[in-house]
């Protein structure tokens, strides 16, 4: 019996000949092992392999097939990955979303934090008007003070000035006598 | 069924209107565990490179943009596998899809496929048997309907089974049944029409 027949005959709703389309479907498809756990259809289908080898051989033919197809797709789909550039990635959120009300509490009080000395700045500013007055009046009266010693030195300065003969002059105060001294060197020039 | 190096919060953590936490807010850990695992169904479903990267990357840049409204109701293998399935489905629709794809360069070869067949300890004889079997296999997967086709890969290359695969799909159960059967009978045709020589 060709493989064409068997599949025809097994197409056939028959147990008594060979496995049908949808018991080989079952047992390929499959994916735990026989046992107490399977469908009658399936019970009654590992019942046939037992007794013929032709579907036995069969099904195993299949099965290695099947399990050769996956291993050499997947050796060539790594294969080929493997040259393919490094996949790009959209930018990773720089914060956990677990860990955001975390951050965002640290930052709040950090702001706080940062606004809390200014905010007492401000208050102990009106007291800083007082010293700042103290300071004012203690200006005005260096202000006094420097303006009572210009008016000193001012006085100093007319009195010099209107005095007859300034100090560094007093030397050329008798002009007389000087003309008695050019009066005899210009007679012994004469003589 | 989510792996286990990947974590996961419960939903009860969410408070008021704050973003909750999900599996995929780490991206590249997601990246890594199942990037092999999106890309090797797209490149079987679409039998070219360009675009199963294209459409790789697409599917977690969608999953990461949409993953608050994951509910964690199946894994995150098969939450991605979902969108790599819708993408791909948009994709080949497009008669632009079937035109260059008639053109490309990055089609897969079937022979290349056959090739990494895992040689392990068999010999050159079986290795070759073993090739041919591969791409049978590969080339009879091609002449599938889009949806046994689909329903293929995921229970023989990503291993889902059956109520996983209606999940992922959202189909129902006997549907799911329904399309692996005739898949697995024309490749059983198939099969059994192969020389017996080489087998």
């Amino acid at each position: 019996m060709t493989p064409e027949t068997n599949i025809a005959l097994c197409a056939q709703p028959s147990t008594s000949t060979h496995l049908t389309e949808i018991q080989f479907g079952e047992l390929l498809a499959s994916t735990h092992a026989a046992g107490p756990g399977c469908s009658p259809t399936e019970a009654e289908a590992e019942e046939h392999l037992l007794a013929c080898e032709q579907c036995a051989a069969e099904l195993a033919g299949l099965r290695d097939s099947l399990s050769l197809f996956r291993r050499a797709s997947t050796a060539y789909s790594n294969d080929q990955l493997r040259r393919l550039p490094p996949m790009p990635l959209p930018a990773r959120p720089i914060l956990s979303p677990a860990l955001q009300p975390a951050y965002l509490v640290a930052a709040a009080a950090l702001v706080l934090a940062a606004f809390l000395p200014m905010q007492g700045l401000r208050q102990h500013a009106p007291q800083a008007v007082a010293p700042a007055n103290a300071s004012a009046s203690a200006g005005s009266s260096i202000q006094a003070y420097s303006t009572e010693s210009n008016e000193a030195l001012l006085d100093d300065i007319d009195h010099e000035v209107s005095a007859s003969v300034p100090a560094p002059m007093q030397a050329l105060a008798d002009p007389a006598a000087d003309t008695d001294i050019s009066a005899q060197t210009s007679t012994q020039r004469k003589d | 069924m989510v792996p286990e190096n990947i974590q996961t919060f419960p939903s009860g953590l969410s408070i008021g209107a704050e973003p909750r936490a999900t599996p995929l807010d780490d991206l590249e850990s997601v990246v890594a565990l199942y990037q092999p695992r999106v890309f090797r169904f797209l490149l079987a479903t679409l039998r070219d490179r360009d675009a199963a990267e294209t459409l790789t990357q697409e599917t977690f840049l969608r999953a990461w943009t949409a993953r608050s409204s994951f509910r964690e109701d199946c894994s995150v293998g098969t939450w991605l596998i979902r969108i790599a399935l819708n993408l791909a489905r948009d994709h080949t629709r497009t008669g632009r899809f079937r035109f260059w794809k008639n053109l490309s360069a990055h089609a897969v070869d079937v022979a290349d496929v056959a090739a990494s067949v895992p040689s392990g300890e068999m010999s050159s004889e079986s290795r070759l048997i073993a090739q041919q079997q591969v791409g049978l296999i590969w080339e009879t997967v091609a002449e599938l309907s889009n949806r046994q086709r689909t329903i293929f890969l995921l229970r023989f290359l990503e291993e889902m089974d059956i109520p996983e695969i209606a999940v992922t799909t959202g189909l129902p159960l006997g549907t799911v049944k329904s399309h692996l059967y005739r898949a697995l009978n024309v490749i059983r045709s198939r099969h059994a029409t192969q020389p017996k020589e080489t087998r």
